[in-house]
């Protein structure tokens, strides 16, 4: 067990707890968003006592020599005095210029925000002050001038109902970011690309897809997509015009039950394991569902892809109390 | 000088270390002490075992070999399919036979502590 000293009073934590989840137990309001050490909404800095490197993951050289951490992360062996720090610096003030639904279940929203990212890479955004969720960026900045990701929704979370149903055109909110290092690379423009995706995956997936084609990948891409039924898929449209414009570009629409001619019905692991048995010296990309990502690297490196070839985004699920 | 730098220290180590997880990730005989959530820390501790085995600099002692293996209930067959896809690597990398002599040397000089014995 730990103390947490924090605005003059002392907080004790169970054993194992974050300093996150121990202040928020003691009833003080803590920014929280992803609870994984991702979105950086419960960032503080430490007065006194150790911060643990795995506190400090992803943060920035100038932020860890504030002692800034991730209080998600930190489970301090001894104690700690810790104190907020105004992320609201970190912010900047998005304004939302489109929102419509992109499938019965995904919602895109269009912000334009002052922000330079690379497509693949992921904001934090920010409901209030204390609500904060982590979504993918689509959008490519030569081509557009805001930003779009894709919010699935669920209904009863804190955040994609609010949007959904509240959040209207020129509202504005919190971005924070971007982070991530899941982006286009590639050894060379002829290397083989083999891009997966599920759900919402797909957004970060389309970025990376799209800025592959403008830094002129000449290589072979397929792109796969998975779905549980064929009315998940969304962004088809979209996929079927870059396929037609692009030579090297193939699609894979995989559903596990459909009936229409337009998609591959089937297992998307096996489908990829059966399709592309020989993933050698292939730059891998894969995006959704944490379970999703996980089989699919294992599936890669063992059909041949270099471990340090696989970039992936794996989504979380908010780790909520 | 030792094999690690022989054969091209750190370098070697990155070009056969993906090899040789994927083999026993794919070896029904021992996959299932290799499969494990987390990818990349089991990467990292292959390449800490092929550091070690290649004679390079690494922190491995015969305790820690111990204790990382105890729970393990390992057997000789186990620690054979280990080595066979040692060497099935390191031919397919093509290093030199008298290499691989040494490197297994090194590997089984660590098999009590593996196996507790």
């Amino acid at each position: 067990m730990s103390i947490v000293s924090f605005e003059g009073k002392n907080v004790a934590l169970d054993h194992g707890e974050s300093v996150l989840d121990g202040l928020i137990r003691h009833g003080y309001k803590i920014p929280v968003g992803c609870r994984s050490g991702l979105c950086h909404s419960c960032v503080m800095a430490m007065d006194e006592g150790e911060v643990q490197a795995v506190a400090q993951k992803g943060l920035t050289e100038a932020e860890r020599s504030l002692n800034y951490f991730l209080s998600c992360q930190c489970k301090p062996f001894s104690p700690v005095q810790v104190r907020r720090v105004n992320m609201a610096g970190k912010q900047v003030s998005g304004t939302v210029v489109d929102k419509c639904w992109l499938s019965d279940t995904v919602i895109r929203l269009r912000f334009k925000a002052p922000l330079d990212y690379v497509p693949g890479q992921y904001v934090t955004l920010w409901k209030d002050e204390i609500v904060a969720r982590s979504y993918s960026l689509a959008s490519h900045p030569r081509f557009s001038d805001y930003l779009e990701v894709h919010i699935k929704h669920i209904p009863g979370g804190k955040f994609s109902p609010w949007v959904a149903e509240e959040l209207a055109v020129g509202d504005t909110l919190g971005v924070q970011g971007p982070y991530g290092q899941c982006i286009y690379t590639a050894a060379s423009a002829e290397q083989p690309v083999f891009l997966a995706a599920m759900g919402t995956g797909l957004a970060p997936i389309y970025g990376i897809l799209n800025d592959a084609i403008v830094n002129r990948h000449r290589g072979p891409i397929s792109l796969v997509v998975g779905a549980s039924n064929p009315e998940n898929f969304y962004l088809v449209e979209e996929l079927n015009r870059l396929v037609e414009k692009n030579d090297q570009l193939d699609l894979h629409l995989v559903a596990r039950e459909s009936d229409r001619e337009r998609f591959i019905v089937g297992d998307v692991y096996k489908y990829c394991r059966d399709r592309f048995f020989d993933l050698s010296g292939c730059r891998v990309f894969l995006c959704g569902a944490e379970s999703f990502v996980r089989k699919m690297r294992k599936q890669c490196y063992l059909s041949g892809a270099r471990m340090s070839d696989i970039s992936a985004d794996a989504f979380l699920p908010f780790g909520g109390k | 000088m030792s094999v690690y730098e022989k054969i091209g220290g750190e370098a070697a180590v990155d070009a056969a270390v993906d090899i040789f997880y994927r083999k026993v990730l794919m070896d029904e005989r021992i996959s299932e002490f290799f499969d494990t959530v987390d990818m990349d820390a089991q990467h990292a501790k292959q390449k800490a075992f092929l550091t070690m085995a290649f004679g390079g600099p690494n922190k491995y002692t015969g305790k820690d070999m111990r204790e990382a293996h105890k729970h393990m209930k390992l057997t000789e067959d186990h620690f054979n399919a280990v080595a066979e896809n040692l060497v099935a690597t390191l031919n397919e990398l093509s290093v030199p036979q008298e290499y691989i002599d040494e490197i297994v040397g090194i590997a089984v000089s660590v098999k009590d502590d593996v196996l507790n014995k």
